[in-house]
Formats: C-alpha cells, sequence, structure tokens
C-alpha cells in the first residue's frame, strides 16, 4: 500500500514487521524498527502505476513469527542460504550499479542450496532524472548503504510455506536462432549463434534487433528474461547477467503490455501475494503509469529476484498453507 | 516417494519425459539437474537426491507436482 510518512512511522512504531521502499528523502526520516528498505520513486499502487516522492509503499509481513536482518558485502552475500529459517522467507534488496548487486547476478545459479530457500527481492535504484542514489536501509539500525545488501529473514509458522513465483509477459519463438555465451557476464563481445561465433553487438544491428525485448531462456518451461542496458564499443551490456550453457532467444514481440499482463495474471491464479515488484522497463516499455495490474502492487525495481536476478518481470511471493 | 513418481521424475530427469511445474524454483531445479545429467549421467543419482529433498522440504507445494508426475 502506498501510504503518507505520518503512517508508515506509526506502523513502524507498532512494531510491525515491514518492507518499505520510497525515495531516500522520505526513507532517510524513519524511525529504527522491524523494517528494511530500498529506493525508487517509482511504484504499482492500488491506483494504477505512479511516480512519487511524497509516499512510501509498505508491505505489512503480518504472517512471519520473526525476523532477523542482516547486512551483506560482495564477498559473503551467499550466506543467505546458510542464516535464513529453515522454514522461511528471505526478502532481499540491494543496489544498482554496486558490486554486491553484479556479484549475485553472475553467481547466484550456481550457489548450492539456493532453490533450497525462498528468495525475493529487488535491485533499488533512483529517478531516472539521475537524481538521488540507490540504496538499501536495514531499519534495525537505522543505517543505509549504497554498496551492501540488506536481507530480511523471515521466520514462517509450522504449515506455512512461501512460494516466489513469477509473470513473464515475454517468450520465444522456437524457430529463432539459438544464442549461447562463453561466460556467466553482464557484458559481452561475443556469442555464437546456432553455433557459429559471432560479435553479438554486430548480430543486433544487422539483424535490427529491437533492444527493448529481453534475452529470454528457457528453465523448463519457465522463461527468465535478461535485458539489454547498452551497446557501446561493440560491446553488449546486460541488466542482469547471461550464463555460458544457457540457451538464449530474443523474446518475441507483445503489442499491448497491461493486456498482456492481465492474461497472465488471470492464468497465474496467485489471489493475495504478500509482495510483488515489477521492472522499470516493463514501466516504460509498456507505459503503465496510470495503469492498474491487481493484485500486484509494489515497487518498481532495477532489477528483480526470484532466487536469481531477473529483468523485466513481475515477481511475487505468496504464502501457503 | 512412490515408485512411479521416483521413475518418472527419473525419466524427467533424462528428458525421456517433459513436466513444467507452476512452481517457479521446481522448474528451475528440473533445468539445473537435467543439465548436471547431461554433462554426466553419473550425476543422475545426486540429481534425483536432490530433487527428492527439495520435494520433501515442501510437501504443501509439492503435493500436485508429486500428483501430477504421478500421473504421466
Amino acid at each position: 500500500m502506498l501510504i503518507t510518512l505520518e503512517e508508515t512511522v506509526a506502523l513502524i512504531n507498532e512494531g510491525k514487521i515491514l518492507h518499505i521502499a520510497a525515495d531516500e528523502s522520505l526513507l532517510d526520516k524513519l524511525p529504527k524498527g522491524k523494517w528494511i528498505g530500498g529506493t525508487t520513486p517509482y511504484f504499482i499502487g492500488e491506483e494504477g502505476g505512479i511516480y512519487t516522492k511524497e509516499k512510501l509503499f509498505v508491505n505489512e509481513i503480518g504472517v512471519a513469527e520473526d525476523i532477523r536482518v542482516a547486512v551483506y558485502g560482495k564477498y559473503n552475500i551467499f550466506q543467505i542460504v546458510e542464516e535464513c529459517y529453515d522454514n522461511g522467507l528471505t526478502m532481499l534488496i540491494i543496489p544498482y550499479g554496486s558490486q554486491v548487486a553484479a556479484k549475485y547476478a553472475k553467481e547466484a545459479p550456481e550457489v548450492e542450496e539456493l532453490l533450497m530457500h525462498p528468495v525475493i527481492g529487488w535491485i533499488s535504484g533512483l529517478s531516472l532524472d539521475g537524481t538521488g542514489e540507490a540504496r538499501v536501509y536495514d531499519g534495525t539500525t537505522g543505517k543505509y548503504y549504497t554498496d551492501r545488501a540488506v536481507a530480511m529473514y523471515l521466520k514462517l509458522p509450522e504449515g506455512k510455506t512461501a512460494m516466489v513465483n513469477m509473470i513473464n509477459i515475454f517468450s520465444d519463438d522456437k524457430t529463432d536462432p539459438i544464442i549461447r555465451f562463453n561466460e556467466n557476464d553482464l557484458s559481452v563481445e561475443k556469442c555464437s549463434v546456432n553455433g557459429q561465433e559471432i560479435n553479438f553487438a554486430e548480430y543486433i544491428e544487422k539483424k535490427g534487433i529491437d533492444t527493448k525485448m529481453p534475452l529470454v531462456a528457457d528453465y523448463n518451461g519457465s522463461y527468465i528474461n535478461t535485458s539489454i542496458k547498452s551497446i557501446e564499443n561493440g560491446r553488449v551490456n546486460f541488466y542482469a547477467s547471461v550464463f555460458r550453457n544457457i540457451d538464449y532467444r530474443f523474446a518475441t514481440d507483445v503489442g499491448d503490455y497491461a493486456a498482456e499482463f492481465r492474461k497472465r495474471i488471470d492464468a497465474a491464479e496467485a489471489h493475495a501475494p504478500v509482495f510483488s515488484c515489477n521492472c522499470i522497463l516493463n514501466y516504460l516499455y509498456g507505459d503503465l503509469n496510470g495503469k492498474k495490474i491487481p493484485p500486484y502492487a509494489g515497487p518498481v525495481t532495477f532489477g528483480e529476484v526470484a532466487y536469481q536476478l531477473i529483468n523485466q518481470t513481475l515477481v511475487y511471493c505468496e504464502i501457503l498453507g | 516417494m512412490d515408485a512411479v513418481v521416483q521413475e518418472n521424475l527419473k525419466k524427467i530427469l533424462g528428458g525421456e519425459l517433459k513436466y513444467t511445474s507452476a512452481n517457479l524454483a521446481f522448474n528451475m531445479l528440473i533445468s539445473k539437474m537435467q543439465k548436471r545429467v547431461q554433462a554426466d549421467p553419473a550425476n543422475a543419482e545426486a540429481c534425483m537426491k536432490e530433487m527428492d529433498e527439495f520435494l520433501a522440504k515442501y510437501p504443501i507445494v509439492a503435493k500436485v507436482d508429486l500428483a501430477n508426475i504421478a500421473a504421466l
């Protein structure tokens, strides 16, 4: 829910367990308490997509029996799989452009045990006019970080289970060529297309590919997106990592984003997500400002975490049982 | 775990059967395990164990998958 600073302070002072997304000018004013937060001025509110520095998006996590909050850098981020509750949910926020974000993007899929513990989260960002900075906040200490990730471990009652899922409006055309990469990386020069090694930037230019369309990889029927950030000096830079030994194709075009979301949301049949977030690229390319996609409301983010870092996707978590 | 489920899971790992779950984590795990088995078939037993552990850890979520896999 999008609420005022005063309403948020009241919830913190009541001892509620909260996830908070807002502009840093608001997060800086919050008292210590059981919360974590991250920066963004973009949201999908109950009334539709909105850019605001006047309100905070707050998720109250009433189902949690207990919480712990921890802060991690690039050398210890994967301790999250050891320090989480055995039956719980980990909410993770990582600042955009940080080394810990790059580390998580490149290495998360290869971490043993990662899929055994539900992890959901997002990459905090900033206004696209360039003002502000991407931060994460540990509400238990009142400190903020631009180079560290913050994790909130939520302990769930026996008989309850967290299920992390996503809504991805993109898919591929299986007749398109398969693109593969040699390394796990956020920036590449070369790729192979149907087995032939070529310069990826030249391939994109030659084929006239719309770089608003992400690369998609089929993980047993779940499509995972990797979005192109820029093409510079013959290199293609991504918002999340591409991985070796994964087959990629460019996504097929999506006409009406909001309508496509509506279709996929109806198919997903999620009723009461405790948390969701959606990608800034969906917000921009899909012109989601002012458009509602209930029951999903939350921060608009610079990357989404559903176990691993993904792009151009809506991620959400439901508590089952 | 039911013998039919066990057998079908082995076939899914080996690519002889196709099964897509509604659970993202399970699809990611299947994909990861299939790649391990493709890289070296000797990994099959360890991969089956990992799948077993995953399904046993979250019975509420796994219930539907187990029923669907049994019916393949």
